[in-house]
């Protein structure tokens, strides 16, 4: 969109270094760079070491089953030019393994594991890919698309009506929830 | 529940012991729990133990209408609960290309800064009761009921206020709100002096709280650290200054640093947040009146409403620090996928275990609370 933005040469400098780097300024203070999965590492170490993008602010994921890919967006922070890099990787959904960037930046430890958790991608060279918050649970990353949490729920649990006895004697005088769930649209 | 998840484990002879901290303690915020490790009662080992407040809102979201996940995603940080409404509303119109009105971005900063404010009632009061003192705690609490009620008159809500829509705001201000939120702030501000006797200049809590926790600057940058703790350190960053949303870049205020980087400053540098922020509120009171027009823009049906494809990172500075939605839309009813990323995903974790271990066990809930770590943030 806002192609007019000049990149600063130290950033312009790294990012002419890979082959099938595309990226565009999505506006002023956010440029998108879609890379390849192999250069992302190298990359990142470029853009910290050189370019003084020291905030890791987050690693997202997200999963398209259709292209049985998981997309991974590193999203890096320039304190001096304040301008944030997302960088995006697509890998391979099976067998969902990519590198660690916890050597680079730290807090890339804690959204590995999360992402490991809740997706179920392994990143080699983590500290720690334990569980975190699904201590008990055995069943698939949760955060696939092909999980149905819902589904899960009507399979395991039952549903139970709600009536207490002060609803029916409210109900008695006319009052009370007069719209049965099951009837409201959205 | 496991059994073998809460048996007594065998241990060899030893001078250290496991200690559970939390998930119900009162030196934790919420339900969080550290695991340590102990010698003496000098922490060895600390090890973050989330989850308890894991209710799947990302997961959630997904299943849910664009405009339904604004009832959702305040509670994913109770006590600063306005940050996110307007992180989410800000992405979606991002996506949809669309422009929340003048009047609306500063009914949104008026809610940010009372909010802010709240939460930080909370956090130093909370501060001070880890260390034995409960009267800042009290005020604090009083004080920040006083903001409750404004919110409650201007959005309906006390604590969760579901105020934004994406476009705007819900409603504008009631009759002779700006008055009442004048003299809120009045009385707030001549508070402070009390809050200074009784804790921030208090020989016992200095005492207590120096030293305590202390991580420098070249830490708090490879840790990850952002908001008031990062500050602490002596690095002069905001977002709401250093990548502006809403009008803050039409607002004056200034980003208080302190150089110690431990307990004490950190609740130092809240103290001084505290001030801009009513600094900010009263600019927000003169200018609203007169700024004119609609408090939303057009929005399609929000119950049969396809946001076209695409993807954005909104941030904002929330009372915490940092905080981000990643967004993702692949043109239909509902988020294709969103991802939040509060700031406590990191002090709550591996911050708060790298200060804990070497501290003794009487300062790790002082470290907690002086991170300001919201555990339903790190659970989502």
């Amino acid at each position: 969109m806002n192609e007019e933005v000049a990149l600063t040469p130290t950033l312009k400098a790294v990012l002419s270094e890979f082959d099938g780097l595309r990226y565009r300024y999505t506006s002023a203070r956010r440029l998108r760079v879609d890379l390849p999965s192999d250069a992302l590492p190298a990359m990142l170490e470029l853009l910290q070491g050189r370019a003084g993008y020291a905030h890791l602010s987050a690693i997202s994921c997200v999963d398209w089953p259709d292209d049985g890919d998981f997309e991974l967006v590193y999203h890096v922070w320039s304190y001096t030019h304040q301008n944030l890099v997302s960088a995006h990787i697509r890998i391979p959904r099976d067998p969902g393994v990519y590198l660690s960037v916890y050597d680079l930046y730290q807090p890339a430890g804690f959204f590995e594991r999360d992402i490991h958790e809740m997706f179920g991608v392994y990143f080699e060279g983590s500290p720690d890919m334990e569980k975190f918050i699904l201590t008990e649970w055995d069943g698939p990353p949760p955060m696939r698309k092909e999980f149905d949490s819902e589904g899960f729920v009507n399979d395991h649990f039952t549903w139970q009506e709600y009536r207490p006895e002060w609803l029916e004697e409210i109900e008695e005088q006319g009052g009370g929830i007069t719209t049965r769930p099951e009837d409201i649209r959205l | 529940m496991r059994a073998e998840n809460y048996e007594a484990v065998r241990q060899p002879p030893s001078n250290e012991y496991e200690l559970n901290f939390g998930p119900n303690h009162p030196g934790i915020e919420g339900n969080y729990a550290l695991k340590v490790k102990l010698h003496g009662d000098q922490v060895v080992a600390a090890r973050a133990d989330g989850g308890y407040l894991h209710r799947g809102f990302e997961k959630l979201m997904e299943g849910r209408l664009w405009i339904q996940n604004l009832a959702l995603v305040p509670r994913i940080c109770v006590p600063d609960p306005a940050p996110m409404e307007v992180c989410y509303s800000v992405g979606i119109e991002d996506i949809g290309g669309l422009e929340a009105p003048e009047r609306a971005q500063w009914l949104r900063v008026l809610q940010l800064e009372l909010s802010r404010m709240a939460s930080h009632l909370f956090a130093f009061g909370g501060h001070a009761a880890t260390t034995g003192m409960y009267s800042p705690m009290f005020w604090g609490f009083a004080d920040r009921d006083l903001i409750l009620d404004l919110f409650e008159e201007l959005t309906g809500g006390r604590v969760y206020h579901i105020y934004n829509i994406p476009g705007g705001v819900r409603r504008d201000i009631p009759e002779g709100f700006l008055d009442r939120v004048t003299s809120v702030m009045d009385y707030i501000e001549s508070r402070l002096s009390d809050y200074d006797n009784l804790l921030f200049t208090n020989q016992v809590f200095v005492d207590r709280a120096r030293g305590v926790g202390t991580l420098n600057q070249q830490q708090a940058l490879e840790w990850g650290v952002t908001g008031p703790n990062l500050r602490a350190t002596g690095l002069a960053f905001d977002v709401r200054r250093d990548d502006p949303y809403l009008v803050y870049d039409q607002i004056e205020f200034d980003v208080p640093t302190e150089q110690a980087g431990d307990a004490w400053a950190r609740t130092l540098v809240r103290r001084k947040e505290l001030v801009e922020s009513i600094r900010i509120v009263r600019q927000v009171v003169e200018r609203l009146p007169s700024i004119p027009g609609p408090i939303r823009c057009p929005i399609p049906n929000p119950l049969a409403w396809n946001l076209p494809a695409g993807e954005t990172y909104t941030r904002v500075e929330s009372s915490k620090g940092e905080l981000a939605y990643y967004i993702v839309s692949n043109g239909g009813d509902k988020p294709y996928r969103v991802h939040v990323r509060g700031p406590s995903a990191t002090h709550a974790v591996q911050v708060l275990e790298n200060l804990a271990r070497g501290s003794r066990l009487e300062d790790v809930a002082q470290i907690m609370f002086s991170l300001d770590a919201c555990p339903p943030e790190v659970d989502r």
